[in-house]
Order: structure tokens, then sequence, then C-alpha cells
């Protein structure tokens, strides 16, 4: 008894060493790997950084940073970790806006006054980095054919209190005599405030609308239901084109369908359009080679990823510039 | 038996004996439904995320393109974690055990430390994290580190460890300590050669069983901050970190964006019930094989 007691414990022991062991040796290895193509590579030009670069922020944004980050780690600098994490705009501004805050926040809004007085009391300076251009794209359900163009006025008539339409038929009297599902996401999303203020001018929302936390939920209950109409960023419509369709607007030139080319700037779908951001503290820059550097590889490289992740490119000018503003930051 | 009135007790009988054979259908009922619905889940898992599991993917890092996605950092982070909560979990947790148990006289303040226990432990999840966020990130100033989120994981489960502990203390025959007091041994050298040797599969059990809820736990380590995208491993306390059920919480999120991702969620699903199902196994080999009688 007392054996087979002591030899279950040795067993127990062994493995937890195994264990132990095994975690040690990937680490180990992990860790000796970059050590040894860094001395190979050392003849090369470019200054081997290392360190963090901490980003939060915007949930809608993270696709296109989490891609960036990835990149740079895996090309330019595999010994700087950039952590991204996506609490949402303004959670993240308030982890970026206090002492040893983040280095970067992504937003799907501007800076609030709130927000930039907050920094000037904590001496951080900010600046604004333009990475995207993001189309909100209103999607029904596949089975509907009546309702797939619509003017400005119809969809927030839809959205709005008091806006006198219920049903499908108080827009137009073809359409069937069905009560509308409005949908959307929450206030904890930079795209809910931007549809609040922006599109519908302030003006409260119908009180039957379904304001959902997660886009997938919106994805699943649209493609359910016929009568579903719902508001969200152009890049979880595209991924999810074979379950969905989108609304295309009539802005008074005829119809437009949202996509990356209608998106741009001055593109026809441009009312609908909004720019997405990520803020950046100068004086972590400043401090942080790793983070200047990444800065730039983002704004150098931002436009070869925007399309894939569902957003339109921004001006080539508006790169330029920003990328003049990082390299003035250099020593 | 001719005050009976047979013709009554007829006419019931039938009923009774539906009754009875009813009953038994709805308690089977009862049990196939929560079995039925963990298959139905299990098939669904698999048959989604089999076909991602590999060599790679269990040691490959972190990427936002499915294909050479890995979760090797995922599996250490939860390593580490369990490095901290483990050692802190049980020192703390037996502990209190032993002192509620044995020194502590029985009385009002012992109420009321036992009610508090016993509260804690139905207290949400994510109001441990609110806890962990505000003492071990901001006031200690660890940072989203293992070791924050170790403390925060261990808070949360010290209730069910220590009531755990208190019950096998308990369970430790009277007559044994007894007699280890009666040798003249000090309360120390009885629970050290007596209480703990007899309780300890007890205390195993609970343990272990408490661990593999920290290893699950999604919610404090949400509230910590914990970033969606750390590619590099972490190699000790002071790391950042990943784990395998935050893993799942994002790509579960992100499905939306990218199809591939509920694939992965559900590869990394089978990783973790396969981690979990061998750490409560062997807890189930710990008690039986220790377990003696008196």
């Amino acid at each position: 008894m007392k054996l087979n007691k002591f030899l279950l414990f040795m067993v127990i022991a062994a493995l937890a060493v195994f264990a132990a062991a095994c975690g040690a040796e990937s680490k180990d290895a992990d860790k000796a790997n970059p050590e040894e193509t860094k001395s190979n590579e050392s003849d090369k030009t470019v200054e081997k950084l290392e360190g963090s670069v901490v980003i939060d922020g915007s949930g809608t944004v993270y696709p296109l940073m989490a891609r960036l980050a990835e990149e740079y780690m895996l090309n330019e600098q595999e010994n700087v970790s950039v952590e991204v994490s996506r609490a949402g705009t303004s959670a993240g501004f308030k982890k970026f806006l206090v002492e040893n805050g983040t280095d970067f926040n992504d937003a799907s809004r501007q800076i609030k006054d709130e927000e930039a007085a907050e920094a000037d009391k904590h001496g951080i300076e900010v600046k604004e980095l333009k990475v995207a251009l993001d189309g909100l794209t209103f999607v029904i359900n596949k089975d509907n054919d009546w309702a797939s163009e619509m003017t400005p006025e119809q969809l927030i008539s839809i959205f709005k209190a008091d806006g006198g339409v219920t049903k499908w038929s108080d827009i137009n009297p073809d359409w069937p005599a069905e009560e509308i599902k409005p949908m959307g996401p929450n206030e904890n999303h930079g795209t809910y405030e931007f549809f609040y203020e922006k599109i519908l001018d302030k003006q409260d929302l119908v009180s039957n609308v379904n304001l959902q936390q997660d886009y997938s939920t919106l994805v699943n209950l649209v493609s359910e239901d016929k009568n579903g109409i719902a508001f969200f960023g152009y890049g979880y419509f595209v991924n999810n084109e074979d379950k969905l369709q989108a609304v295309g607007v009539d802005f008074g030139n005829g119809v437009i369908e949202p996509a990356l080319d209608t998106i741009a700037e001055d593109g026809a779908y441009a009312d609908f359009t909004r720019p997405v951001f990520t803020y950046l503290n100068i004086n972590k820059a400043k401090e942080n080679p790793q983070v200047l550097d990444y800065a730039t590889y983002v704004m150098n490289n931002i436009n070869k990823f925007a399309g894939e992740t569902g957003f339109a490119p921004i001006p080539e000018t508006e790169v330029n510039e920003s990328i003049e503003f990082l390299n003035g930051l250099k020593k | 038996m001719e005050h009976v009135n047979q013709t009554k007790v007829m006419r019931r009988m039938n009923f009774r004996l539906f009754k009875n054979s009813l009953s038994k259908y709805i308690f089977l009922l009862a049990t196939l439904f929560g079995l039925v619905v963990l298959a139905i889940l299990i098939y669904r898992v698999v048959s989604q995320g089999i076909a991602w599991i590999d060599l790679d993917f269990i040691t490959g890092k972190l990427s936002t393109q499915p294909e050479r996605a890995g979760i090797m950092g995922a599996i250490l982070g939860t390593f580490w974690l369990m490095l901290v909560v483990a050692p802190v979990t049980m020192f703390f947790g037996v502990g209190t055990a032993i002192y509620l148990e044995i020194y502590a006289k029985k009385g009002r303040l012992q109420g009321i430390i036992q009610t508090n226990i016993a509260n804690l432990a139905g207290v949400p999840s994510i109001v441990y994290g609110i806890l962990g966020l505000t003492v071990f990130v901001r006031v200690m100033d660890f940072g989203n580190v293992i070791l924050a989120g170790g403390l925060t994981m261990s808070l949360l489960i010290l209730p069910i460890v220590i009531v755990a502990s208190q019950e096998a203390i308990r369970a430790v025959p009277q007559h044994l300590s007894e007699a280890s007091y009666g040798m003249g041994a000090t309360k120390w050298q009885t629970i050290k050669n007596v209480i703990l040797p007899v309780s300890l599969p007890g205390i195993m059990t609970g343990a272990i069983l408490s661990l593999s809820r920290a290893i699950g736990e999604t919610a404090p380590l949400v509230v910590i901050g914990i970033p969606a995208l750390l590619m590099p491993f972490p190699g000790g306390i002071l790391d950042k970190f990943t784990v395998l059920p935050m893993q799942i919480y994002y790509w579960t999120l992100d499905s939306s964006l990218v199809a591939e991702y509920a694939n992965l969620a559900a590869a990394t699903i089978i990783v973790l019930l396969v981690a979990l199902l061998i750490l409560n196994s062997s807890a189930i080999v710990i008690r039986n094989k220790f377990q003696r009688k008196y």
C-alpha cells in the first residue's frame, strides 16, 4: 500500500517535471532562434529593435491593426512584441490617456473634447493618424426582394423615433405590410456613435431597435429574419455576402452600392463613409524607437492591407503627410 | 378485507400503475436531456474543429491568418497561469481550512468567516476580475501579466478550495487525532502526521477540480485585459500572456469576419476539453488510490 502510494507520487512528480521541462524547452528554443537570425542578419542596415508596442481601442479597426502588427513582427522586427487589444474606442481612450498608458489607441471616431482635455491634463501629446475609410452599410435579408434600394431619408425614417415608419408599406405602398425589425450595434461601439451623431443627427432611435454587442449576432439575426435591417461597417458585410445583401443607397444621383471604390474619400458613397483612426502617444514615440518605427511601418503599409480587411484606402497625400510628421519625430 | 371497497381500489389501481411508470420516464428524460445536449455540443465542436488540429496548430504562433494560426502561446500561457494559481491557492486554501477547523474557536467570529466564505463562492467571476484589475494590475502595478492573472484566478477559486479542504479535514476520524494527542503530540505534529495525510485525497480532489475551473474561466481575464493578438510566448510570470479560453472567445467573436475562425475556436475547444479531461480524471485517480477506510 505504502509503496503504491509512493510510486504514484513519483509518476505524478515526473509528469509535472516533464511538463515544466517541455514548457521551458520550447520557450528557450523560441528565444534562441531570433538570436541566431539576428546575428546572421547583423550586416543588414536595418536597426534591430526590441521591446513592446501596446495597442488598444476599437474592435472595428482591430482586424486591420492586427494584420499590420503580425506582418511587422514576421517581416520587420521579430524581437518587438506588438500587442493588439480591442476594448473598444472609448474604453481604449481610458487606457491611453493615463500615465504609462498604451502607445496607440485605435478609434472608429474622432477623439472627443473631454478626451483631449484629459490628454492635456496628463501632459500627453497625441497625434491623430487617419488609417482607413469605412462605409456604413445597411444590410437586409437575402429573401427581401423589395427594399434593396432606398434613399438616405427612407433609411433614417426606419431608425428614427417618430419617423412614422413601422411597416415596410409605410415607406412604399407596394411593399409588404409587415413590421420592420431595425437592428444595430449597441452604444459601446464607435459605429453606433457615428450613426447616432452623423446620420441621425442625434435624434432618438426608434424604441423597438434591437442593439447588440456582437456583430456576429447581428449577421445571424438579419440572415434569419426577412424583415430585419441592420447597419455596421462594410467589412462585416463583405465577409458575409453569402448570408446578407446590402441596401443600395440613392443619394440623389442614382443607386450606389457600398464597395471599396465607392467608399473612397470623394466616392459616391461618401455620405455614409467615415474615417477610422489610430491615435499615437507622441511622448512614447519619442522615448521608444520601436513605437515610432511601428507607427512609420503602419502608415507605409496601411493601404496595402486596408482592402483585404474590408476598409477603403486613404489618399496617398494623407499617408505622406502622416509619414512626414513621423519622420520629424526622429532624432 | 371486506371493509375495503374492492371496485374503488381497482378503479384507482391502473392510474397508480400509470403514474409509477410515468415517473420512471420523466426521470429518464431528465437524465437524457443533459446528455443529449452535451452530445450535440461535442459533435458540433469535433466536426468543426478536428480537421484543424495538427502539430502546426498545437505548436504554432498566433496569427490573423487561419491557415498559419497556432495556439502554443495560449497553451504555455495556461501552463504558466496554473504555475501561479496552484501553489498560491493550495497554501492559502489549505491554510485557511486548517485554521478554521483546528485552531479557531467555534463562535460568532468563526461563524461570520464561514458564512462569508460560503457566499464568496457564489460571487460572479467577473467581479473577481474587477477586483484583480484594481488590486493587482493597478494598485500593485503588476500590469496585465501572468502574476496578476494568476492571483486573480486564485482568489476566484479560493472559497471552493477552502470549503472542500474543510470537508476533508472534518472527515478525518476523531479517534485518529485524539490518539495522536494522547501520545503527547503537539497540534502541529498532529496536523502534519495525522490530519493532512488522511485528508490529502479530499483536499487534492477539491483543488484539482477548482483548478480546472480556473483553466476554463474567461470573464476575469477579459476585465484584466488580455491582448487579442500576442505573438511571443510567455517565459515567466511577469510576461504578458493569453490563455486557451481567451483565444476561443476572440476567435468566436470574429467568426463573422473570417469564417475559418469558427473552426480555429472549435479546435481550441477540443484541446481545452482534452486538458480538462486529463485534469479531472487525475482527480478521480488520486481520490480512488489514496482513499483508505478507518
